[in-house]
C-alpha cells in the first residue's frame, strides 16, 4: 500500500512542482511589494517583539541582541505558520479540481510546504545582512539547519495531513487555525529562549516538536553549538509518529474528499 | 477471453443527504447520541448507484445515457477515481484521462503558457511530455497570440478551447468524455469531433456522456443506459436508444395523465383539453412524417378577456425547446364571449424525424404580462418515419429538400 502511494506520488512529482510554481507566482502577481512580502512579515513581527520584549519587558536572550535573536526564529516560524494555515485549507481551496480530477491529493500539501520553503530562502537574505551587522560569524554547526528545517517541514506536513482532511468535513478547523497558530507561537520558544521554561513543565513543553526545533536553530546559527540531541530526538520521534499516522489517515480520507467538499 | 479495460462489479454508491456539503462540529456532536442508538438513519442515505455491473473491452467506445439524476455523474466519478464506491469492485487497466469540465485547473492570474503546464501536469502529463506537445496544444486551441497573457483576460471561449486542447493531447488508454461536443464554436466543435475520431482509430477505450442522442449514436459502438442508479440496458446503440426513448415517452405520458384540469382556477381562461388528431378527425397513436397533425385546444372562459393568445410549443424527449407558434402570429382571434371555445393548430407537413415530442400549451394576454393557464406536456406527439439512427440524418427535422449533382 505505502509503496503504491510512493510510486504514485513519484509519478506526479512534476505536479507537485507545478502546484508550487502556481502558488508562488500567483502569490506575488499583481502586488506592489512582490517577493518583499516574504520578508515583511517576519521583519514587522521582529520590530514589535523587539519593542515589547527588549524595551518594555526585558527578556533574557543568552547574550544575543534581541532583534537577531527573534528574527532567527521568526523566519522559520512564519514559514511553519504559513504552511499550517494554507495547508489546512488546501483541499477545500482546490475543491474545483478535487471534485473533477484524480491526482494524489498530498501533492497539494507538499507544494505548499515547497513554496513556503522559498519564502524562508528570501527571508534569510535579510538575515545574512543582520549577521554581518551584529558581527556574528557562522560556524560549521550551521549545517544542522537543513536537517532541522527538514524535520520542521515533515512535522508541518504531518499536522496538515490531519487538519486539511478534517477541514473537508468541519470548516471549523480552518476558521480556528489562525487562533491556534497564535497560541502555538507563544508555547514555542520564538520570542523567548527555551531556558526560561521551568524544568517541571519541560516534558510537556517539549511534546511540541517545534520547541526543540526552534531551540536547535538558535543553538546552531547564533551560538555555534550543536542542538540539544535529547530534546531534538524526542521532537523527531513525535514528528515521525504523527506524520506517519497523518499520512495514512489522509490517504484513507482522500478517497471520499470529492463527496464531502 | 475478452480484454477488459474497465470492470464494474456490483458497484453501489451511497451519499448521505443530511450533510449536503458542509458539516459543522456542532451538528455532528448533536447527532452522535442519535447515531449511537439507531445507526445511520435510512432516510439519510441516498443510493446514487445500486449493484451496477458491466465490463468495457479495450478499444470499445461506450455511450452513457440516462435522464438527469440517473447516476451518470457518480458513475463517471468512480470511473475517473475521484471517489470510491461504497461497495463493489472497480477495475481499470491503463492510464485514465478525463475530459470532464475542462479548465477547472486554470489559475486566472497565470498566463496561458503557465496554465498549460499546470493543467497538463494535473492531467498526469510529465513536464517533458507537455514541452513536446506544447506547440500542438496551443495551435489546436487557437490562442497562440495570447499565450503569454494571463488567462483572466481570455474570453470564456478561449479558456474552454485551451482547457479542452490540453486534455485532448494527454495520451491516456482510457478516455472519459463528458459533454465536450458542446464546447466552442462550430469550427472548434468540428475539430473536437475529428480528434475524437482519431482517438477512436488509435484504439482508445472511450466512455462518452452526452445529452445529445445523435452524438451518442454516431460515435458509440455500445450504449449503457442508466436510470435510477441501476443499469437498464447495455449493448447495441440503436436497440438501447429505442428502449430508452420509449421509456422517456412513457414517463411523459404518465405526466400528462397526472396533470389535473383547471389548476389555474382563479384564471379567467383555462385550458380544458388538448388533443391530437389527423385532418380526417381520427386520433391515431402515431403520426407519419409528412402527414398533417391537428392540435385541438379546448378552453373554458370564466370572465371575458381582451385578445387572449394561445401558444403551442414543442419540445423533444429531453425537454429541449424546438419551436412555438402563437395564434396571434397568424392574427387568429380567440373568442371569449361564450363559456367554452376551441381552437385548432394544424401542422402540415410534419417535418419531425422519428421520435417523441412534447406539446405544451399556454394561454396568455397579448402583452405577455399575464399567463392565464399553462399546460406542460399537454400531449405527446409520436412521429414515425426517417430516423437519425440511420446516421444519414441528424437533429429533429427533415427540411423539404432535394439534392442534385452539378
Amino acid at each position: 500500500m505505502t509503496t503504491r502511494y510512493a510510486s504514485e506520488l513519484w509519478h506526479h512529482r512534476d505536479l507537485t512542482l507545478s502546484f508550487a510554481m502556481r502558488d508562488i507566482k500567483a502569490r506575488y502577481k499583481q502586488t506592489v511589494f512582490g517577493v518583499a512580502w516574504a520578508v515583511l512579515q517576519p521583519l514587522s513581527l521582529m520590530l514589535v517583539f523587539t519593542m515589547v520584549f527588549s524595551r518594555f519587558v526585558k527578556i533574557s536572550t543568552d547574550g544575543i541582541p534581541y532583534p537577531i535573536f527573534v528574527y532567527s526564529s521568526l523566519m522559520f516560524w512564519t514559514c511553519f505558520s504559513m504552511t499550517i494555515s494554507q495547508g489546512t485549507l488546501a483541499i477545500v481551496a482546490n475543491s474545483m479540481l478535487v471534485r473533477k480530477i484524480y491526482f494524489p491529493r498530498e501533492t497539494l500539501l507538499l507544494s505548499i510546504a515547497l513554496s513556503a520553503g522559498l519564502d524562508v530562502l528570501i527571508a534569510s537574505l535579510v538575515f545574512a545582512g543582520m549577521l554581518a551587522y551584529y558581527h556574528i560569524a557562522l560556524t560549521i554547526t550551521v549545517l544542522w539547519v537543513p536537517v532541522l528545517f527538514l524535520l520542521q517541514t515533515l512535522f508541518a506536513l504531518g499536522v496538515i495531513c490531519f487538519t486539511s482532511a478534517l477541514n473537508t468535513h468541519f470548516r471549523d478547523i480552518g476558521h480556528g487555525m489562525p487562533l491556534a497558530l497564535q497560541l502555538w507561537m507563544f508555547v514555542t520558544p520564538v520570542a523567548y529562549p527555551l531556558t526560561v521554561v521551568p524544568q517541571s513543565l519541560l516534558p510537556l513543553y517539549l511534546l511540541n516538536p517545534m520547541a526543540s526545533i526552534m531551540d536547535g536553530y538558535r543553538a546552531t546559527i547564533l551560538h555555534g553549538t550543536a542542538p540539544n540531541l535529547t530534546y531534538l530526538g524526542f521532537g523527531a520521534a513525535v514528528t515521525l509518529v504523527l506524520t506517519v499516522l497523518g499520512y495514512l489517515t489522509f490517504k484513507h480520507a482522500e478517497r471520499t474528499f470529492a463527496d464531502v467538499i | 477471453m475478452p480484454d477488459v479495460a474497465i470492470g464494474f462489479d456490483r458497484i453501489s454508491k451511497r451519499y448521505r443527504l443530511r450533510h449536503g456539503w458542509y458539516r459543522s462540529v456542532r451538528d455532528e456532536l448533536r447527532s452522535i447520541p442519535r447515531r449511537l442508538f439507531r445507526g445511520v438513519p435510512a432516510d439519510d442515505a441516498f443510493w446514487a448507484l445500486r449493484d451496477v455491473s458491466f465490463e468495457i473491452e479495450r478499444g470499445d467506445v461506450v455511450g452513457l445515457i440516462g435522464p438527469n439524476g440517473a447516476g451518470k455523474s457518480t458513475l463517471l466519478k468512480i470511473l475517473s477515481r475521484v471517489t470510491v464506491p461504497t461497495s463493489g469492485t472497480f477495475t481499470a487497466r491503463g492510464r485514465l484521462g478525463a475530459l470532464i469540465e475542462i479548465g477547472a485547473g486554470f489559475h486566472p492570474d497565470l498566463t496561458g503558457r503557465e496554465n498549460v503546464y499546470l493543467n497538463g501536469s494535473i492531467m498526469g502529463m510529465r513536464r517533458r511530455e507537455i514541452e513536446a506537445k506544447f506547440d500542438q496544444i496551443v495551435e489546436f486551441a487557437e490562442v497562440a497570440r495570447f499565450i503569454d497573457t494571463p488567462v483572466k483576460f481570455y474570453s470564456s471561449g478561449m479558456q474552454v478551447r485551451l482547457g479542452f486542447s490540453v486534455a485532448a493531447h494527454t495520451d491516456p488508454d482510457i478516455l472519459l468524455i463528458d459533454e465536450v461536443m458542446a464546447v466552442g464554436d462550430a469550427a472548434f466543435q468540428a475539430k473536437c469531433l475529428n480528434r475524437l475520431s482519431e482517438l477512436k482509430q488509435q484504439g482508445k477505450t472511450i466512455v462518452l456522456v452526452s445529452h445529445n442522442m445523435a452524438n451518442i449514436l454516431q460515435h458509440s459502438r455500445k450504449v449503457l443506459w442508466l436510470q435510477g442508479g441501476v443499469v437498464r440496458g447495455y449493448g447495441d446503440p440503436d436497440t438501447i436508444a429505442e428502449h430508452y426513448l420509449a421509456s422517456v415517452r412513457e414517463h411523459a405520458e404518465s405526466a400528462v395523465a397526472r396533470d389535473e384540469p383547471g389548476q389555474a382556477s382563479a384564471s379567467p381562461v383555462v385550458i380544458e383539453t388538448v388533443s391530437l388528431s389527423d385532418p380526417g378527425g381520427h386520433r391515431p397513436k402515431r403520426f407519419r412524417h409528412g402527414d398533417a397533425v391537428c392540435v385541438d385546444v379546448e378552453y373554458a372562459v370564466r370572465a371575458a378577456v381582451a385578445d387572449p393568445v394561445v401558444e403551442v410549443t414543442i419540445q423533444d424527449g429531453h425537454g429541449y425547446h424546438l419551436g412555438g407558434i402563437t395564434s396571434r402570429f397568424d392574427s387568429v382571434k380567440i373568442d371569449t364571449s361564450a363559456p367554452r371555445g376551441a381552437v385548432r393548430l394544424t401542422l402540415q407537413p410534419l417535418l419531425f424525424v422519428k421520435g417523441d415530442y412534447t406539446i405544451n400549451v399556454h394561454i396568455r394576454d397579448a402583452a405577455i404580462e399575464r399567463y392565464f393557464d399553462i399546460k406542460k406536456a399537454a400531449a405527446i406527439l409520436i412521429v414515425d418515419g426517417p430516423s437519425i439512427a440511420s446516421r444519414e440524418l441528424s437533429g429533429h427535422i427533415v427540411y423539404p429538400h432535394h439534392w442534385e449533382t452539378l
